[in-house]
């Protein structure tokens, strides 16, 4: 029993960090693929970069007195929102240092004043998007009771129509997702200075954290309507098939934006044109794993 | 909430705040380091040329390094090339970094139609600017 416990208490501390990175994403992605944040983190002098930090921590702390980022029930203390905030801080810089050595941006020649520059600087808006992580796609899980209460009665009802309407939604919504944040991105230098850099095993690594971030925040992330997503219906049922077929769609979603652009053209040679829509599709399938949400 | 189940989630609570405070702890003195031991140096800028000149389809790829060994950051760093052969300046280029830090490398190629080795090859930095 205690053993129980004990692992369910790590588990929802466990959820609570990925809720958290989930959010950064969310908030954080479209300035990770900055490069004039980049410039800035590579030129600033260590007196601002103690600056930036202490910012960080002023507005994460009172975003956390607000609401925090993980699901707290007992107290509004000011010892617990310091806690928080300094979680918060850690998870977006730990994440931020993840994509950035992802994306060729930190490499070990990069000076480490350089580096420190760019963690510190992407990791500001990444930490708010961690405290803001519930208010993003609002919290409804305090009605899970009701919603396991009426399901049953759903499911019974429904009928391969639903499905197939249930599927056209998931497809629509991260359809809607991924060009909303592709959008953003695919016009801008970023994407052929990044793709020039990665070569083929970071093309896979970039494929594979894809994939995970858009699991985590549709499916362990526990965000609004995760309880409603593990009992929807539609053909892509299973988490890890349906994560698969939004990561195709995000890449479409991407390939589509970056043609639209003029970034790529039909005449480009095909392996342009993967590597360019795979660079895009890492923000192209957070946004889309955010739509799935929001419908 | 039992208190047995509230002193176990303060245990994770604990466990993961620590990380967290280790981290960030690492984050601030690693720029208090970079802070103490910040130059104050304007860049000094040099290039040179690696020794093995390729030749491929009659062009010649000259290759470069260009390193920052001071202490700012120098931005638009342009380097030149000048390639004389028999007292006369026969072909020129010119190359620009973007941005060099202090301690960075940064590398390229200047490509001539004529052969280098046949003349006396110049690389010198022309030119920065301070960010």
């Amino acid at each position: 029993m205690t053993t129980k416990r004990q692992k369910n208490v790590w588990r929802s501390k466990i959820n609570d960090i990925i809720r958290g990175a989930c959010g950064g994403f969310l908030f954080g992605i479209p300035l990770l693929y900055t490069m004039e944040v980049w410039w800035i983190g590579s030129l600033v002098k260590p007196q601002l970069m103690i600056m930036a930090i202490a910012f960080m921590f002023i507005v994460v702390y009172l975003l956390n007195q607000i609401e925090g980022f993980r699901k707290r029930r007992d107290s509004w203390l000011a010892p617990q929102a310091t806690m928080d905030t300094v979680e918060a801080i850690a998870i977006g810089l730990a994440c931020c240092a993840f994509v950035l050595l992802l994306l060729r941006e930190l490499t070990p020649e990069t000076s480490l004043k350089e580096s420190l520059g760019k963690i510190i600087f992407e990791s500001v808006p990444f930490a708010l998007g961690v405290a803001l992580a519930n208010q993003l796609l609002g919290d409804t899980r305090n009605g899970d009771a009701e919603a396991q209460a009426i399901d049953p009665v759903n499911s019974t009802t429904k009928n391969k129509g639903d499905d197939l309407h249930a599927t056209f939604a998931d497809v629509s919504g991260t359809l809607i997702g991924a060009t909303m944040i592709a959008f953003n991105i695919a016009p801008t230098d970023e994407i052929p200075m990044l793709a020039a850099a990665a070569s083929p095993p970071w093309q896979l690594a970039m494929i594979a954290t894809s994939l995970l971030i858009s699991y985590g925040i549709v499916f362990q992330a526990g965000f609004s309507d995760q309880q409603k997503r593990k009992q929807q219906k539609g053909l892509f049922q299973r988490p890890s098939s349906e994560t698969i077929m939004s990561y195709l769609v995000s890449l479409l979603a991407s390939a589509f934006m970056l043609w639209f652009f003029q970034k790529l053209t039909f005449s480009d040679p095909w392996t342009m044109w993967l590597d360019h829509t795979l660079m895009l599709g890492l923000p192209a399938t957070i946004g889309g794993a955010a739509g799935r949400l929001a419908i | 909430m039992t208190k047995t189940e509230q002193a176990k989630r303060s245990i994770a609570e604990w466990v993961t705040f620590s990380i967290a405070s280790l981290i960030l702890a690492i984050i601030v003195s690693l720029v208090g380091y970079t802070w103490l031991n910040e130059k104050n140096q304007p860049p000094i800028v040099s290039v040179t040329k690696k020794q093995t000149i390729r030749e491929i389809n009659g062009q010649f790829y000259v290759p470069f390094e260009v390193v920052n060994s001071g202490g700012d950051t120098a931005e638009s760093v342009q380097i030149m090339a000048e390639l004389l052969i028999n007292g006369k300046v026969t072909e020129t280029g010119e190359q620009q970094i973007d941005f060099l830090s202090s301690g960075e490398t940064e590398e390229g190629a200047f490509i001539f139609s004529q052969n280098p080795r046949q003349g006396q090859l110049n690389l010198r930095v022309g030119s920065y600017k301070l960010p």
